[in-house]
């Protein structure tokens, strides 16, 4: 079973480095052919190691296994090891799975670009990032992971990196992310200087009695979790991060790496539970985002932007989750997610290569008649997002937010912000499908896919029209059944599978009760009808007669604007000023001083020997001398 | 063993001077003495018992011996990391300089080979006097490689360089002379440690500005401008690390007492030079300015470790040695491989090389990352070393340490997006190539040992004092505490 945990590691990462020095030996399509193959057989290791670890025993499915120690200094040490247990085994299904598809899906969809090698090398490398990061066997090698898939996240968002658009979206996000990774790493060496152990059994080794450390480490935790999720006030890079190819945004931007944040929430849960006011924090951090990015998602006119404000939204619930304890919800709503939002992503891919390239949904409209399979995906994508009853998202809103009502009083307020995003997520959900599959197709819609308009898709090798290759379509389709079915791995409590699976890693600690299971999906799925109903009003029948978008929200609440003024401009200015008013007149000048006063006396020096003799020669004689004088006066 | 590292390139420079070589013969006798000492270092190293903790392969030989002064050299865990490092950048700014044919080619290797050795005997040295002989030799091939082969304000610059070391030198002459005298002799393994804070400083003033510390570095961002961009890599990469190695040998180690009274100053200095350094390199109009602030903030970051005074400190502040030996190393030449190529370091004239020249790309993303630690690099260990060792002194330093971390990617990233990334600078051509492969033979070897770091940092960083008394009483066996330090 670690046998093939660890194959399930390095495969991609072989994939990553095989791409990369093999170069132009590999041609183009054998790139995405071996990425996708790397990454599926790190999916058939995990499978393998899922199926062998079923037949544990309920308490001995944890394993821990070590290569060699990585790094160690005075009294800890840091082995290279991975964990291999039910909550690692979720992640691990997940993104090999999930990651397998989206990198078959690329194959198509990167079709044509110049670079596609280099694409699929990062793919590659952002899998075997993602796996270190969930795998690594303590906590520093978590942070490792943790640093790497920032890396990979840069690199894919910066992909295109002629356009100064994403060459800057890519730096923000690998900036931001660095923040949460400082306090991340803060956390660790607090953890190191308390405990001098660095493995997991470290978090339940903290004095229980020391709130002062337990906040802090917490505190540092949650400002890594909140930085890599998107969550308020840390996520001003996720919007931006849609500047990547959309199979990027996918898979690192919606199904795997902003939902690391959850992962380690639910991993260091021990702490969080000793410090419970910061698991307070989180909760309600993710309680304001769902509402925030929900209200956001409302007027974005970006179709890649409004599902990555869906996103926050959606990680959103999952902190709420992990927030009030309910961590097997969250995992559960972690894995549905990255089913219907990759989904949703993969759908817009699709329709935004048909449109070569235009991603703004005004544009768009009456795309059913033309698209008819993406059509039907979108549809079933979008439900899942709302949580129409019975598809995947139904079951894993529902219990996290079963779960908020069940932990107590501060739990029924997150909850009442939940029932506020379901509402506002049946709005932008039923407002951007509306836009861009009903109504009169817009003018660049029939230039593009119109009846005239045969033949010029093969203008940009063959898939700027229709509705995409086999290689994208079938990893479309299977997730497609994903989204539709995979929440019935937990149905309310009457088949817990998720629950009972993270059991002895994650106990969850409050059980919702048979009417607070009933009220949050009644609830809940009569809100997104609401919302979708309102959504039909204003933007399906009168779609000239919607309001006018608030303008705090089409500013995305002047979060970009707020960092600028307190942040950016301060930096800069005390950059400025550090550089002009200390370091050239005072630091330099005072060594230009000290330059032409000896230079000056050098020139005479040098005058006295000739010019051959530098001032050098002459202070390396003098230093001399006063050695043989002091060794003449000592003897 | 360790008479041969300095013989080698020292006879080799000898020979280069002496014998009438042309270009070809004198390029290919320095290439072929810097492979020699590589296997030199590698033999050593296999032949080296990392665990034991003790000096290994000394040799001495009596030098003035009614002043208790004699050739004494030796190896411990450490310098033997640190004069891999050296070896490796030196012979990696040899085959730049060869592959950049430079002007006058036997004065020039013979100059490269000497400082080679100069700067393995100060790693060697066990004597206090020999100590500062090869301290000072190491001035004497930089002089004449910055003001012979530099830029146009070469002058300029190697003066104020000059200058400054030559000031600092002299108080540690004076602090060296005083303290072997009172010991009654100049081995460094014989002296018993002092309490003299005045002797200490005498020391520490020459280290701090070779290193250079905040605000001793008035002569770094000339100097690291003007000098070919090799001789540039070697100070960033190999001469500042002389200055930490002495705060560690003779600062630290000696002066056990003194360093633990005043190191609340030398942390404050340090962490302002952290901060400070990734500030202003974030402003520089330029592809060297850059690199040189940035190595001000990682040599204050490496102060900061040996300050600690703790075994995490010591051992991240090593392996960051090494760790940034390289980088800094590799991250010059880079810079030199781009001038070359676009006759500028300005960054606003740059911009677009990643396209269509993927390998250049590759190297100088991959040196990057590494140059701004993030998390899985060897430089990331360090860091997380130094930060968990200088913990101990107070939390705050290691809020300053991580808050450096953000700095350091922000100007990384723009160093790596103004050369690489958006649309092409105006001094950027077409007929700029793709790195070359005898480029790639020194830029490889660098970027190869700092990959083969990041997945193994422990081979320096628990290799360096020994596991045997990291196991048992830390810090008695490093440091020479006298008895008024321990109550």
């Amino acid at each position: 079973m670690v046998a093939a945990a660890w194959i399930c590691l390095l495969l991609p990462l072989a994939g990553a480095l095989l791409i990369t020095l093999l170069g132009n030996v590999l041609s183009r399509k054998a790139a995405g052919v071996l990425a996708t193959s790397s990454v599926a057989g790190a999916f058939v290791a995990a499978a393998v190691a899922f199926v062998m670890m079923l037949g544990d025993g309920e308490h001995h499915r944890s394993h821990l296994s070590t290569g060699f120690t990585w790094l160690s200094a005075g009294s800890f040490q840091a082995d290279f090891s991975i964990l291999l247990d039910p909550l690692s085994m979720v992640m691990m299904l997940v993104i090999t799975g999930v990651g397998s598809l989206i990198v078959l899906y690329s194959i198509g969809y990167m079709h044509g670009d110049n670079e596609e090698r280099r694409f699929f090398g990062y793919m590659a490398l952002f899998v075997f990032s993602m796996l270190m990061l969930v795998q690594g066997g303590n906590l520093l090698l978590l942070l490792v992971g943790w640093g790497l898939v920032g890396l990979s996240s840069y690199l894919l968002i910066g992909f295109w990196h002629e356009k100064p658009s994403a060459v800057a979206a890519a730096k923000k996000a690998f900036i931001i992310n660095a923040i949460g990774d400082a306090t991340f790493a803060i956390a660790v060496i607090v953890i190191i200087q308390q405990t001098h152990i660095v493995g997991f059994d470290a978090l339940s080794a903290l004095n229980p009695d020391n709130h002062g450390v337990l906040n802090l480490v917490a505190l540092g935790l949650l400002g890594g979790a909140v930085a890599k999720s998107a969550q308020l006030p840390l996520h001003t890079w996720l919007p931006d991060a849609m500047e990547g190819p959309t199979p990027v945004s996918a898979l690192i931007h919606a199904a795997t790496m902003v939902t690391a944040g959850v992962y380690l929430i639910a991993r260091c849960h021990t702490v969080f539970e000793s410090a419970h006011q910061v698991q307070n924090i989180a909760a309600g951090i993710g309680a304001l985002t769902i509402v925030a990015a929900g209200a956001i998602a409302l007027v974005q006119t970006d179709i890649k932007r409004v599902i990555a404000y869906s996103t926050m939204s959606q990680i959103g619930y999952m902190f709420v989750g992990v927030g009030v304890g309910a961590y097997a919800s969250s995992m559960f709503h972690l894995m549905t997610h990255a089913f219907f939002k990759a989904l949703l992503f993969m759908g817009a891919g699709i329709v935004i290569h048909a449109l070569s390239g235009e991603q703004d949904i005004r544009q768009m409209g009456g795309l059913r008649k033309l698209m008819p399979r993406t059509y039907v995906m979108m549809l079933i994508a979008s439900l899942a997002l709302i949580g129409f009853p019975l598809t995947s998202g139904f079951f894993s809103k529902d219990a996290i937010l079963a779960g908020a009502l069940a932990s107590g009083p501060y739990g029924a307020a997150l909850w009442v912000l939940g029932m506020i995003g379901a509402l506002l997520t049946g709005v932008y959900t039923s407002r951007l499908f509306l836009t861009v599959f009903h109504g009169a197709p817009g003018d660049l819609v029939l230039r593009q896919l119109g009846p005239d308009a045969h033949g010029q898709g093969a203008t940009d090798g063959g898939h700027g029209h229709g509705e995409g290759p086999r290689t994208m379509l079938i990893p479309v389709a299977i997730l497609t059944v994903l989204a539709l079915g995979g929440g019935f791995i937990q149905v309310f409590d009457w088949w817990t599978g998720m629950q009972t699976w993270l059991e002895s890693v994650v106990p969850s600690l409050h059980e919702p009760t048979g009417w607070q299971e009933a009220i949050s999906s009644i609830g809940a799925t009569l809100l997104g009808l609401v919302g979708v109903t309102l959504g039909w009003t204003v933007y399906g029948s009168r779609k000239d007669t919607a309001p006018k978008p608030s303008r705090s929200l089409e500013h995305k609440l002047y979060f970009d604007e707020l960092y600028d003024r307190i942040a950016y401009a301060p930096a800069a200015f005390i950059a400025r000023f550090v550089t002009r008013v200390v370091e050239e007149p005072l630091v330099i000048g005072s060594g230009d001083l000290v330059g032409h006063v000896t230079r000056g006396a050098g020139e005479k020096a040098r005058l006295l020997q000739n010019g051959l003799v530098r001032s050098y020669a002459l202070l390396i004689a003098l230093s001399f001398a006063v050695m043989g004088i002091v060794f003449l006066a000592v003897r | 063993m360790a008479l041969w590292l300095i013989l080698l390139p020292l006879g080799a420079a000898l020979a280069v001077w002496l014998l009438p070589l042309d270009r070809l013969a004198a390029t290919g006798l320095a290439l072929a003495a810097v492979l020699g000492e590589i296997g030199l270092w590698i033999t050593t190293l296999v032949r080296f018992d990392l665990d034991s903790g003790k000096l290994q392969f000394e040799e001495q030989a009596s030098w003035f011996k009614d002043l208790g002064v004699t050739f004494h050299l030796g190896l411990w865990g450490y310098s033997l990391w640190l004069i891999g490092m050296t070896v490796l950048v030196l012979g990696a700014a040899i085959a730049f300089g060869a592959r950049a044919g430079r002007e006058r080619p036997r004065a020039y290797f013979g100059l490269m080979l000497f400082l080679l050795a100069a700067v393995v005997a100060v790693f060697e040295a066990q004597d206090l006097l020999l100590f500062y002989v090869a301290w000072e030799a190491m001035l004497i091939p930089l002089y004449f490689l910055v003001g012979v082969w530099g830029g146009a304000g070469r002058v300029a610059a190697t003066y104020k360089f000059v200058v400054y070391t030559i000031a600092g030198s002299l108080l540690m002459l004076t602090s060296i002379i005083v303290y072997g005298l009172q010991q009654g002799t100049f081995d460094m393994t014989l002296t018993t440690g002092s309490g003299s804070m005045w002797l200490f400083l005498g020391f520490a003033a020459a280290f701090a500005i070779k290193a250079p510390l905040f605000p001793f570095h008035g002569w770094l961002p000339q100097a690291y401008r003007e000098s070919p961009p090799e001789v540039a890599a070697v100070l960033s990469g190999v001469v500042s690390k002389t200055a930490a190695y002495g705060f560690l040998r003779l600062g630290v180690i000696e002066f056990g007492g003194p360093s633990l009274r005043i190191r609340d100053t030398v942390l404050a200095l340090a962490a302002v030079g952290l901060v400070y350094g990734s500030i202003v390199a974030f402003r520089q109009p330029d592809l060297r300015g850059i690199i040189a602030y940035s190595s001000l903030a990682q040599m204050s970051l490496i102060t900061m470790g040996i300050f600690s005074i703790n075994l995490a400190g010591f051992d991240g502040a090593i392996l960051q040695m090494v760790n940034h030996g390289l980088i800094s190393g590799v991250m010059f030449l880079l810079a030199g491989l781009v001038e070359r190529r676009a006759g500028t370091s300005d960054v606003a004239r740059l911009g677009g090389l990643a396209r269509g020249r993927p390998i250049l790309a590759t190297a100088l993303l991959a040196a990057g990352m590494i140059a701004l630690a993030v998390p899985g690099s060897a430089t990331f260990g360090g860091e997380f070393l130094i930060l968990t060792g200088v913990f101990a002194s107070g939390w705050a330093w290691t809020v300053v340490g991580a808050a450096a971390i953000v700095l350091a990617a922000m100007y990384a990233l723009r160093l790596i997006s103004a050369v690489l990334h958006d649309r092409k600078g105006e001094a950027v051509t077409d007929s700029a190539r793709d790195l070359r492969l005898p480029e790639l033979a020194f830029v490889l070897p660098l970027l190869g040992c700092l990959i083969a770091l990041s997945i193994w940092p422990n081979a320096v960083a628990s290799h360096s004092f020994g596991k045997a008394f990291e196991r048992c009483t830390p810090l008695a066996n490093v440091l020479k505490l006298t008895a008024e330090d321990c109550p």
